[in-house]
């Protein structure tokens, strides 16, 4: 079988190293050697966006990355994003604009949203919707997602 | 997933010598996002992968060269591409067509080579660098070559390139001045879903004559496919309906399209047609 | 929207404060940081995990079943088979109305995908790697897959025998019957269909179909059996109803249900997939057999082979009179349940009896029947089958109207059913909106506003379609409300929260009796050695029955306080009031709930428990005319209008507004109903416009979600939004009833209307792929796109 190697990466900004074999995903190893639970596996196709991390400023699908490809990267989760006391503007208006049901995706959505106001600080509907193809919520929740993504970058050129 | 073996070289020539030419469960690894898929699946099952990411040679590139022709490295992401303002310039189809690529996430992480060497049909990019005449080069333990994207989608998955030779990357030929491009991509089942049909067309005409024109169709087809024939006929036609019309007939009665999910031969046969008439007077618009 | 109305004996007479209240649910925080519990993140110490061997073939005998190279495979734990599980239950077949799946295949295999075997290893790749290394041999046998051949099928059959369970007593005449695919029939006679067909002006007569499709909750379904020693065993699991799960599991082993503990957390969607026994059974007996815990997690892809929404052929007749009116109806659905009967039985009987739609019919003849195929089985799906009605009598019902050149919202509100007129079972109609629903949704729509019809290539259209549910009856939930030492208050329900809300409201209910804050209450997630019965969240039966449970279990609590309460004021406790966190007396005086507890235990100790017990009244249809005078609890009523584009040189069809309109009576919290109905109305689109399970000779050929396309926020149309028309249902707790569901009745009939209406082209079948109406378009100017092959 395949050996095990130990990967060093920053995770939320603390230097961690974890001991990973080549077929370990990454969303695995947040997982299973971090308990970190807000990346999580649904479709495994990279089409639902419920695994979603930032690996050195970039959005990826947790379940199509090999955890061994982290080493040496900084990689960024929802946990990482803000403390309960200190909510980042697109968690905040996730809640205020109700923009989701049982929650499965939404870490995925707000990681995306980041992401997309980091590019794009003031998104038109239709750059949202394109920005967000590639996440799914089954509960259908994307009219509020679209509010909150506006209500988010409202908040964020006030600050 | 089945366990296997990483390697991760730091040079493309290391990289070409752990390739095995006669092993298919040895493969070469860049953005792993569609290898992933298959192993995941159990439809792939390597015992060795040889990953491109640590490669040295500055296969990341993005340039204009002096004579005008673009050059993409094979390991530049979908993103890079995307995001290229020298792209964009220089070929806003290709920006064009990143944008409702797969999604953001496999953009960042998906390599063009990866895109290309991959043999799906259903990609988007292929049907476009046909129309663009773009060239690939491939480089192997014997040297390197050229070849021409046209040559290099041979089948169902299948290209032209051995199992130890890797793309380093592609070159899109400077356009001819008042050229436009165009890809058109038709999905059946939800908006984010792959193409039924994909179809990119450039043109150039002048004083409502078609000067020169390329077509290429894909997904509803078994691999990218250039339509000679078709440009053919268009090369000296009057820009108007009745030539595109049946330029877009010829092309549908060209190709034998593939029945799947999203939609039976006949079907797509009529979604090609469409497409391209809709490519066509894209590309012809004054 | 915020009528308070009661129907308990209790009385009070103030404005409600928490009812009609948008708060923002109470597990927002961890939702945003995800931190939400799922079963999905269990790891238990010591746990194993399972990966199922899957059967390849669709009928077939087992002969042979070769599990050697796989429990060589070093590092896997065991590998267990139906032998292994037969030697721990004789006779493991579960199932909520026969007992007819077994935990893995015994003998037979009846679809392809049905679990056969089960590889475990404290590694999950191995686990995987080992199930793939099992073989087995069949003989195959033939299968039957669509359900109206099946149902007229002379030489195949699923099974041998019904067995239905005992529990259902009008199910017990079924016992035994052997030489049929048909589960359950039902049958409906309201007045002389015969008679009123031939009083009729027209007769129209159609059939629609749709297809098998699945649930896709982003949470996959998952559990994890834990043994506790050899005679208890806890099973944690992402399930819509733990209290059947452990009375079933029970009766399996032969144990009391004390020794039988389920417990759930948050769910990453249910939509009825995650209802009755799915992995329960499995882990239960896995864990029992390697005597540690054991978690089986399915995959995106695995669903597919596990529960699906149930295909049907409807067949819709009417006798019209030339006034408008119809007054004759005959439907007969067929519905595709898969090789194991699942709750199938029941959407058949439950749905069956509104097949004739929200309309008051003189004469009504229904038939439904349960049919078994060799396809994975079908189950609850959100809307229990009544999506699939309302596909065909709204589709009917517009043909109809636009055949006779009739307004097509007008045809309906004339024939509409309205309360005080006798519904197809006799049930008398109340306290249902069905009139309010089509009124508010014509001002929502601006109906008779004028359209522009498009041209050329894009051909715009609109339409509307409205259908109705009965709740699921007869049926039981029990509520505690627990008043804490400090005053801080926690309610324990069986309500599973997948994502409906359903904490929020109850603790909104528990509030507004208790004069507290709803933000402050604790929401105890099911346990079965914790929370008390509940009959299952599921049919969107939670808000009215556990909603009625709570509040009089709130009500039972308060009564304590009360009397708490006035012997430390030195006041009659009929005289008190509670608000704000305080009880007050009529002086002015008062205490905080803290400071009641601590005057009655003298320090801050002690429990206030107050319980309360649900169950409405019920009267069974009687065999054969399906007759009763008490069907349902509730009526639930949901209205759609759609506008679209329709591309009509590639069948491509655009959903531009989508407008729900639904009664769910009086509204607890606002925000989070509309949102129900929204999603709801979402997910339906996704039924309406792709999806569909593809099979080839029985086997899934697009069992992923690349290749069965979910609704992305691109195909939400760009304008989308629910309304709640005025009403209110007196037995419900504060006027409320369920609105989970409301929103999927009437998305697809309202589209495909609206497609006719833009291009006079009308489709049967779902879903309205780009093709599909391709072909409807070329077959109508007689050019008809050739077949395939």
């Amino acid at each position: 079988m395949s050996a095990l190697r130990q990967i060093a990466f920053t995770l939320n900004g603390r230097a961690v190293t974890a001991d990973v074999a080549p077929h370990h995903t990454l969303v695995e190893v947040l997982q299973e050697q971090f308990a970190l639970y807000g990346a999580r596996e649904s479709c495994a196709q990279g089409l639902c966006g419920c695994c979603t991390a930032i690996v050195d400023g970039r959005a990826v699908s947790g379940c199509l990355y090999l955890a061994a490809f982290a080493d040496g990267a900084d990689v960024v989760t929802i946990e990482g994003l803000a403390d309960r006391n200190h909510l980042d503007p697109v968690q905040e208006a996730f809640i205020s604009c109700n923009a989701f049901q049982c929650g499965f995706c939404t870490s995925g959505f707000i990681l995306m949203t980041r992401q997309l106001l980091e590019q794009n600080p003031d998104p038109t509907d239709d750059e949202i919707r394109h920005y967000l193809s590639g996440n799914l919520c089954r509960c259908g929740t994307y009219p509020d997602i679209i509010n909150a993504v506006h209500a988010a970058a409202a908040t964020l050129h006030k600050e | 997933m089945t366990p296997f073996e990483l390697q991760e070289p730091d040079t493309l020539a290391e990289a070409i010598t752990l390739l095995d030419p006669d092993d298919p469960a040895v493969r070469p690894l860049a953005g792993a996002t569609a290898l992933m898929l298959m192993m995941k699946a159990g439809l792939f099952q390597p015992t060795r992968l040889v990953s491109l990411r640590r490669l040295d040679d500055g296969l990341r590139h993005i340039f204009i060269d002096e004579r005008g022709e673009l050059h993409l490295g094979a390991l530049a992401t979908l993103s890079d591409i995307e995001r290229s303002a020298l792209v964009a310039e220089h070929a806003p189809a290709v920006t064009q067509a990143c944008h409702t690529l797969s999604n953001v996430r496999v953009r960042n992480v998906a390599t063009l080579g990866g895109h290309l060497a991959h043999g799906d049909p259903h990609m988007d990019l292929p049907p476009l660098l046909l129309a663009l005449g773009a060239r690939a080069r491939a480089v192997g333990p014997h040297g390197e070559r050229w070849i021409d994207a046209a040559d290099l989608f041979v089948g169902y998955y299948q290209t032209s390139l051995e199992r130890d030779e890797l793309l380093s990357e592609i070159v899109i030929p400077s356009p001819e001045p008042d050229t436009h491009a165009t890809y058109v991509k038709f999905t059946a089942l939800s908006a984010d879903d792959w193409p039924a049909v994909g179809v990119a067309a450039a043109a150039r005409h002048r004083d409502g004559v078609i000067v020169d024109a390329k077509l290429a169709v894909s997904a509803a087809t078994e691999r990218p496919t250039r339509l000679p024939a078709v440009e053919a006929a268009l090369r000296g036609a009057t820009v108007c309906a009745d030539t595109i019309e049946s330029a877009a007939e010829a092309a549908a009665r060209s190709v034998e399209p593939l029945a799947d999910l999203r939609g039976s031969s006949a079907y797509k046969r009529e979604m090609i047609r469409v497409h391209v008439r809709r490519a066509l007077v894209t590309v012809t618009r004054s | 929207m915020s009528t308070r109305v009661d129907p308990q004996p209790i009385t009070e007479d103030r404005p409600t404060v928490q009812i009609g209240r948008s708060i923002p649910r109470l597990e927002s925080l961890e939702k945003v940081t995800g931190e939400t519990e799922y079963i999905h993140h269990l790891r238990l110490p010591h746990m194993l995990y399972g990966k199922i061997f899957r059967s390849s073939v669709a009928h077939g005998r087992i002969l042979k079943l070769d599990t050697r190279a796989a429990r060589e495979l070093p590092g896997v734990a065991a590998v267990i088979t139906g032998a292994d599980v037969c030697a721990l239950i004789p006779e493991p077949y579960y199932g909520p109305a026969f007992h007819d799946q077994p935990v893995l295949a015994i003998d037979k295999v009846r679809y392809v995908g049905e679990p056969v075997a089960v590889a475990l290893s404290e590694d999950p790749h191995l686990a995987e790697h080992a199930a793939n290394l099992i073989e087995a041999e069949y003989e195959e046998l033939p299968a039957v897959f669509d359900e109206v051949e099946a149902a007229a099928a002379t030489d195949t059959f699923v099974h041998d025998a019904l067995k239905p369970a005992g529990t259902f007593p009008d199910l017990k005449h079924l016992q035994g019957r052997t030489k049929t695919n048909v589960a359950l029939d039902f049958s409906l006679r309201h007045n002389d269909a015969e008679r009123g067909f031939e009083q009729a002006d027209y007769i129209f007569e159609h059939v629609f179909r749709t297809p098998a499709a699945i649930h896709a909750a982003m949470e996959p379904i998952v559990a994890v059996g834990e043994p506790r020693g050899s005679s208890a065993v806890t099973i944690h699991t992402s399930s819509q109803s733990p209290s059947f799960v452990r009375t079933e599991v029970a009766r399996l082993l032969g144990w009391p249900e004390n020794h039988v503990r389920v417990r759930t957390a948050f769910l990453g969607g249910g939509f009825g997939a995650k209802l009755y026994i799915k992995l329960e059974a499995l882990v239960a007996v896995l864990a029992l057999l390697v005597k540690r815990p054991v978690k089986i997690a399915l995959t995106m892809e695995e669903q597919f082979y596990t529960i699906t929404k149930h295909a049907t052929t409807v067949r819709m007749k009417s006798g019209v009179t030339k006034a408008g009116k119809v007054v004759a109806r005959r439907c007969e659905a067929w519905w595709n349940g898969g090789a194991y009967a699942d709750i199938g039985p029941r959407v058949t009987q439950k749905s069956g009896f509104t097949a004739a739609g929200p309309y008051d019919i003189e004469n009504v003849s229904l038939d439904s029947y349960a049919v078994y195929t060799n396809l994975p089985p079908a189950g609850a799906f959100r809307g229990f089958g009544i999506p699939q009605l309302v596909w065909a009598y709204e589709s009917h019902t517009d043909i109809i109207a636009r055949e006779l050149e009739l307004d097509p919202l007008e045809f309906r509100r004339a024939n509409i059913l309205r309360n005080g007129r006798p519904q197809a079972t006799g049930t008398i109609m109340r306290d249902t909106a069905t009139v309010e629903v089509l009124d508010t949704l014509e001002r929502a729509m601006d109906w008779k506003a004028p359209r522009d019809p498009g041209d050329g290539n894009v051909r715009r259209g609109r339409g509307v379609a409205i259908g109705f549910k009965a709740c699921i009856a007869p049926t039981t939930s029990v509520a505690i409300v627990n008043i804490y030492g400090d005053g801080s208050c926690a309610v324990y329900c069986g309500t599973v929260d997948m994502g409906q809300g359903s904490d929020t409201a109850m603790a909104q209910i528990a509030a507004e009796v208790l004069g507290l804050d709803p933000r402050a209450i604790s929401v105890i997630h099911p346990d079965t050695d914790v929370t008390p019965y509940d009959m299952a969240t599921l049919g969107s039966r939670s808000t009215f029955h556990m909603g009625n449970a709570v509040r009089l279990a709130a009500l039972d609590a308060r009564e304590k306080l009360f009397i708490m309460a006035g012997k430390a004021l030195g006041c009659d406790p009929g005289l008190l009031s509670a608000a704000g966190g305080c009880v007050r007396a009529p002086d002015g005086r008062q205490l905080s709930v803290g400071e009641v507890i601590k005057s009655g235990f003298l320090m801050q100790a002690g429990n206030l428990i107050g319980s309360g017990s649900f169950r409405p009244t019920y009267t069974s249809p009687s065999h054969g005319d399906g007759q009763s005078s008490d069907i349902t609890p509730f009526w639930m009523v949901g209205a759609v209008g759609a506008d679209v584009e329709v591309d009509m040189e590639t069948g491509h069809v655009r959903v531009t507004r989508l407008v729900s309109v639904a009664d769910v009576g009086t509204v607890i919290n606002p925000a989070i109903v509309t949102r129900q109905l929204n999603g709801g109305a979402v997910m339906q689109l996704g039924l309406t416009m792709s999806e569909a399970l593809r099979f080839d000779h029985g086997q899934v050929t697009n069992a992923s979600l690349a290749d069965y396309k979910i609704p992305g926020i691109l195909d939400v149309p760009a304008e989308i939004f629910a309304e709640a028309a005025p009403g209110c249902q007196h037995s419900g707790p504060f006027g409320a009833k369920g609105a989970g569901e409301t929103g999927t009745f009437a998305v697809s009939p309202a589209i495909a209307n609206a497609i006719h209406d833009a291009t006079g082209v009308r489709i049967y079948d779902l879903p309205l792929t780009p093709e599909v109406v391709y072909r409807a378009l070329r077959a109508a100017q007689h050019n008809p796109l050739e077949n395939e092959l």
